[in-house]
């Protein structure tokens, strides 16, 4: 079994779109979420969002190749190009060959989808745009990612709702692990803040009307989010010999399925998963220093989830740093997994805990510590990332200091 | 006339050729179009002019069409043709 490392990472995000500008918005809780910039937004109740304002596509892309590509993908291309880049990695056509994409998403490419539809229904029109289905589809991003850097081994997109980006770098992880792959570039991505798609939201009635609280006795719901995360993973011994730059080793990846309700988190079943990372890992609960939450800002959810984190991690629980990221980027959906593997490889990577961001009040139910709006130095030898989607499907990675 | 100059229009900015070497015998593959390049140049033309061009991408653009409705097939694939068929079925929608 090799030894794996993340030795670049990529972001499109509500708080920027470099690195550096994703980690320093992570630990000063600069929030992400602000007034919702969509087209009909007066068909909307929901008044905020986290958006990427700042991605302009036409500096990414020639006119004909932004043609064929929704607004998830070019999130996704983009995001792994700079993964790429940070990684110094040069990919040659021996490894083009080898190297696996995974790409997870939940939505596809809703722009294109509601573009048509409007055109359709709303407008009447007897025809839409001939690109729509190559644009929509959902492996779409992960196969725009692989033409672009041309790699050309097993590719594809996994989609669990909120875990698809810690199922698809766990999977990653997996294949580079076991030798199947070489070297892995995984993530998520997300654009799906359309009026259609905020609309059924809505509907489902768990979107705040304010901000997103993750763990605060005030925290009043989640706000919906959009951007990407992809990063590299390859064998330790490659990144050493190579001389690259290690965040964080890989160690280990667990997964589990609540079988039960299509919406509410199951405790149990959240916490099987995160025992069965550790078991893959070889770490103990009690070695475990921070954990980045999957903390939603949901009632139901940051309640579960703390009894889960007390189920599989028992008494040493109390000592545990845990934090949640949504509050800063809101909910990325498909790319909140990736987004959340990049903070926590980077919280190791700089020893720094980042912190649960618009905390206001400690509540009964949740009553861990969750490193309430400011930024912590700390010791972290062991860390891990959760998810848990609707549907009840359950991912975890748990990573070490390289 | 107003017809051969949109046709004209609509191909040149899909495909980054000047109108001038449009000319009614250039072939659209010869011209560098792609099969994505024309369903988005029919797609073009049909929202200029609304209408319905009969044309289907897995066919070959030399003998598209049509015939399947009853009607006579269609060829697309020159400059010239296309002009012809677009003029044919805006011609078609006017009530006698």
């Amino acid at each position: 079994m090799n030894r794996v490392v993340v030795t670049g990472i990529g972001v499109v995000s509500p708080i920027g779109s470099t690195r550096e500008k994703f980690w320093s918005g992570l630990i000063a809780a600069r929030s992400g979420i602000g007034p919702i910039s969509v087209a009909s937004a007066d068909r909307l109740t929901t008044r905020i969002a986290a958006q990427v304002l700042d991605f302009d596509p036409s500096q990414h892309f020639d006119p004909k190749r932004e043609n064929l590509l929704d607004r998830f993908s070019q999130f996704a291309v983009v995001a792994a190009r700079a993964a790429v880049r940070d990684a110094e990695l040069d990919i040659t056509e021996e490894m083009a060959l080898q190297a696996a994409t995974i790409v997870g998403n939940a939505a596809g490419g809703q722009n294109s989808v509601d573009e048509s539809y409007f055109k359709l229904y709303g407008q009447n029109s007897p025809r839409v745009h001939p690109l729509t289905i190559p644009r929509w589809m959902i492996n779409a991003a992960v196969s725009q990612v692989s033409m672009d850097l041309g790699i050309k081994g097993p590719t594809y997109t996994i989609a669990s709702a909120c875990a698809s980006g810690t199922h698809a770098i766990g999977h990653a992880f997996q294949l580079v692990r076991t030798g199947q792959a070489p070297i892995a570039l995984a993530g998520g991505t997300e654009s799906c803040l359309t009026v259609g798609t905020i609309k059924c939201w809505e509907a489902l009635r768990v979107l705040s009307a304010d901000t997103c609280r993750p763990f605060s006795k005030t925290r009043s719901g989640l706000v919906l989010g959009e951007g990407a995360a992809m990063v590299v993973l390859e064998t330790r011994e490659r990144a050493v010999a190579r001389g690259a730059p290690i965040y964080a080793e890989l160690l280990g990846f667990g997964m589990s399925a609540d079988a039960g309700d299509i919406i509410a988190i199951d405790s149990d079943g959240a916490a099987r998963a995160m025992r069965a990372a550790l078991v893959d890992a070889h770490v103990n609960p009690e070695d475990v220093d921070y954990v980045n939450a999957h903390g939603t800002g949901t009632a139901l959810n940051d309640r579960s989830e703390t009894v889960a984190l007390r189920k599989a991690f028992g008494a040493s629980a109390e000592r545990l740093a845990v934090s949640s990221s949504k509050g800063v980027l809101g909910h990325g959906l498909g790319a909140a997994g990736a987004f959340e593997f990049a903070a926590t490889a980077l919280a190791l990577h700089t020893q720094t805990i980042p912190p649960t961001a618009n905390f206001e009040e400690v509540d009964p139910d949740c009553d861990l510590d969750f490193v309430p709006n400011v930024a912590r130095n700390a010791t972290i030898q062991n860390a891990m990332s959760s998810s848990f989607a609707f549907g009840g499907l359950n991912a975890v990675l748990v990573l070490s200091r390289a | 006339m107003a017809i051969i100059d949109d046709v004209k229009s609509i191909i040149s900015k899909s495909l980054k050729i000047p109108a001038e070497r449009l000319t009614a015998d250039a072939r659209l593959d010869e011209l560098g179009a792609e099969s994505l390049d024309v369903i988005e140049i029919i797609f073009a033309l049909e929202e200029k002019f609304n209408i319905s061009i009969p044309f289907k991408a897995d066919e070959s653009p030399q003998r598209s069409l049509a015939g399947k409705n009853g009607g006579d097939e269609i060829q697309i694939s020159t400059v010239g043709a296309l002009v012809d068929v677009v003029n044919k079925l805006v011609e078609a929608k006017v009530p006698r």
